[in-house]
């Protein structure tokens, strides 16, 4: 049906038009070490550092002073101080330049001792809307360790203001009761284990997600102008009037891409080896996993080719496709956070298997069975867009 | 083996309402250079495209070396060449490279490739540009080298389509003196072309008009069909002389040839006599005439404009039976 040497000619004519197209070249092989190392330092811790924060001082309690100092030490923020005004009551973030401001009400400190500690008061930026809540969640924590580290002075000084038949009376009490008291008087508190990425790292995390972006940038468009650059040269004709068949033409064009990706691969894969120390694990079935995706992503882009006439059309498809895969494929974030109507789109892009399936292996080290739901999608996605393909250059010549 | 290598039978192709190739039945026998003559728009790329397998026809049939034309399109492949009226080739391939991918194509076994290439390099003359990008050959050499990348397999049949279209007369001169080296090889030659003079070169020219296949002969018979030979006057003011000519009663047509006007009517002599007895146009002087033999502009006139006073009684449905 077909031959080797027909699918050679037309793989080694493409690689050619690789090789000469120099700009593009360059730009492919740049493009996966710098995407790597923009993501691992961009994302590199995932916690808040540096937010631009005023504090307002309108108590000027040794409380107050000793909350202020204990939250310039914090690297969360960027603290500013603001002397004290007791004109308007919301402050100017804006003209501030920061993304929120505390105010601390007059008698604060002593509120505290009072039986009513009163609220500070905190006003936050909510056009974003992670930093807002980053914010008040650092400072709800900050309040909290301040308030432990008070509480043996607090303590003290209470007992040695106590009557001495309190400590009477206090001997007097079982044992149980006094446990219970204890108990209620200690701050209960959560000891979290981090499994599968202890370090919270975010680029092991992310890693998926960037060989599935340059997967889906790069082998997606590129393929998509091979067959409609033919077209528009006419040479589609000169090819289909030779022995070869459309499945040689097929495979012929999509195996220096196949080559080309897994170079790119390997690139991605060896900066945040080497650069950002990620480990991977399981490699033969990860390198499936990636070879799944590769030929279903090949496969799309040569059925966008095949269906469009021009090379501006197959980019502005490529783009279309590319542009709702990227924002709900959970390659950057949890899927989860989506709405479930949203979620079943994203199962039906090959990117969203990909990363399910490539974080599964490589930070769970899940065995084959897990993923064999995704590795089955992308296998089907794969042979349905080929065989769309070749299909669709039928069409052409009829 | 067939006689004929290929053979028309009523083929037919409508792109919806628009009728391309209105029931064209012919046949061409082995090693003749055939002309396809016909104005852009007449069918001619579409004919070709049909008996290279590239559209389906609506109707009728054809074969070429024996085999159907759609549905053996694959088997019929290995036997033909075809370059195409629009360059296409791989501009970014060098000229060896391109060489070598169609050989690869068309499946030429390695060893006889680097040879046939060496051979087809030297008789389309294109030895010094082996590592030129194709894309910055000239448009001659583009052109040639489009030709030998169709004659990688060593094809029973050639089609060009407008071959020599923008070329310069020395390109269109080695063009055809490649394809007559070729057709006394035995090669059968199936072009395309706008113009006469190349319409003269071939063994046989068919003339299509609108889908429709008028004529097909030898430019020799073709021109042999008038019935008599051509009228070509002299006259004085030349140009408001084939105005008023071509309106005079009993001509058909009038062209301007070398100055003179070539006259085309069913029966110039009796026209002549008239006129020598009383000469209709008091603004224009008639210097003289004389009696010419047609050329393949004449023909080409004659039959796309429907004089058929002036032409042999044969029916050209009837020849086109051939």
């Amino acid at each position: 049906m077909f031959s080797l040497m027909g699918i050679l000619s037309v793989a080694y004519k493409e690689t050619l038009h690789i090789l000469r197209d120099r700009r593009i070249l360059i730009l492919v092989i740049m493009l996966p070490p710098l995407l790597t190392l923009i993501f691992g330092y961009a994302f590199d811790s995932s916690s808040i550092t540096n937010i631009p924060m005023s504090v307002e001082d309108r108590d000027q309690s040794d409380a107050s002073q000793a909350f202020t100092k204990s939250l310039a030490g914090k690297e969360s923020f960027a603290l500013q101080t603001r002397s004290a005004t007791s004109g308007a009551e919301a402050p100017d973030l804006l003209r501030e330049r920061v993304q929120g401001s505390l105010i601390i009400p007059r008698g604060w400190g002593q509120s505290l001792k009072s039986g009513k500690p009163s609220p500070l008061d905190l006003y936050v930026d909510g056009s974003d809307t992670t930093t807002g809540e980053e914010l008040s969640g650092e400072l709800q924590q900050a309040l909290g360790d301040f308030q432990l580290k008070s509480r043996p002075d607090i303590i003290g000084n209470i007992m040695d203001q106590l009557p001495v038949e309190v400590f009477d009376m206090a001997e007097k009490l079982p044992p149980a009761i006094r446990d219970e008291f204890e108990s209620a008087m200690d701050p209960w508190t959560l000891k979290t284990t981090v499994l599968y990425n202890p370090q919270q790292r975010f680029i092991d995390y992310v890693i998926p997600g960037i060989i599935g972006l340059i997967l889906q940038l790069l082998t997606v468009t590129l393929m998509a102008c091979t067959i409609a650059r033919e077209r528009e040269s006419g040479t589609l004709y000169q090819l289909m009037v030779t022995s070869l068949r459309r499945t040689e033409i097929v495979i012929g064009k999509v195996l220096p891409y196949l080559g080309l990706s897994i170079l790119l691969i390997a690139m991605a894969v060896a900066v945040a080896h080497f650069h950002f120390g990620t480990q991977f694990q399981r490699f033969g079935t990860l390198s499936l996993i990636c070879f799944l995706f590769l030929c279903c992503s090949l496969g799309l882009g040569l059925l966008i080719s095949a269906f469009c006439h021009t090379q501006t059309q197959s980019i502005q498809f490529a783009v279309f496709y590319l542009l709702p895969v990227l924002m709900l494929s959970g390659a950057f974030s949890p899927l989860e956070q989506l709405p479930p109507a949203i979620q079943m789109i994203s199962q039906t892009f090959p990117l969203t298997h990909f990363c399910h399936a490539f974080r599964l292996v490589n930070m769970h080290n899940a065995d084959t069975g897990f993923i064999a739901g995704d590795l089955f999608f992308m296998l089907f996605g794969a042979v349905v867009s080929c065989a769309g393909a070749a299909f669709l250059l039928q069409r052409i010549q009829e | 083996m067939p006689d004929s290598m290929i053979v028309l039978d009523q083929l037919r192709k409508a792109f919806g309402d628009m009728l391309a190739v209105d029931r064209v039945s012919m046949s061409i026998p082995r090693g003749e250079i055939f002309g396809f003559l016909g104005a852009n728009g007449a069918g001619k790329t579409t004919t070709m495209r049909m008996l290279c397998g590239l559209t389906r026809p609506t109707g009728g049939h054809g074969s070429i070396d024996g085999r159907d034309i759609w549905r053996d399109r694959y088997a019929i492949r290995p036997k033909f060449g075809y370059v195409a009226q629009k360059f296409s080739l791989y501009p970014d391939l060098t000229v060896i490279e391109n060489l070598r991918f169609f050989g690869g194509a068309y499946r030429v076994p390695r060893a006889g490739m680097e040879r046939r290439i060496a051979r087809l390099l030297h008789d389309t003359d294109l030895e010094g540009k082996i590592g030129a990008r194709a894309g910055s050959l000239s448009g001659g050499m583009k052109q040639l080298l489009a030709v030998a990348c169709a004659l990688i397999h060593e094809p029973l049949l050639l089609f060009l389509d407008e071959p020599t279209s923008g070329l310069d007369p020395v390109h269109r001169q080695q063009m055809w003196d490649l394809l007559y080296d070729l057709s006394s090889k035995g090669t059968t030659i199936f072009v395309t072309t706008h113009y006469m003079d190349e319409a003269e070169r071939c063994t046989e020219v068919g003339f299509l008009d609108k889908g429709r296949l008028l004529v097909k002969n030898s430019p020799q018979g073709l021109k042999e069909s008038f019935t008599s030979k051509l009228l070509e006057l002299e006259a004085e003011p030349i140009m408001p002389a084939l105005a008023a000519l071509r309106e005079a009663p009993g001509v058909l047509g009038v062209s301007l040839r070398s100055g003179r006007a070539r006259v085309y009517a069913g029966d110039a002599e009796a026209l002549l006599a008239q006129w020598r007895t009383a000469w209709p146009f008091p603004n224009i002087t008639l210097l003289g005439h004389r009696w010419v033999e047609p050329d393949m502009e004449d023909v080409f006139k004659a039959y796309s404009q429907g004089y058929h006073q002036m032409l042999r009684a044969s029916a050209p449905e009837g020849l086109a039976h051939v």
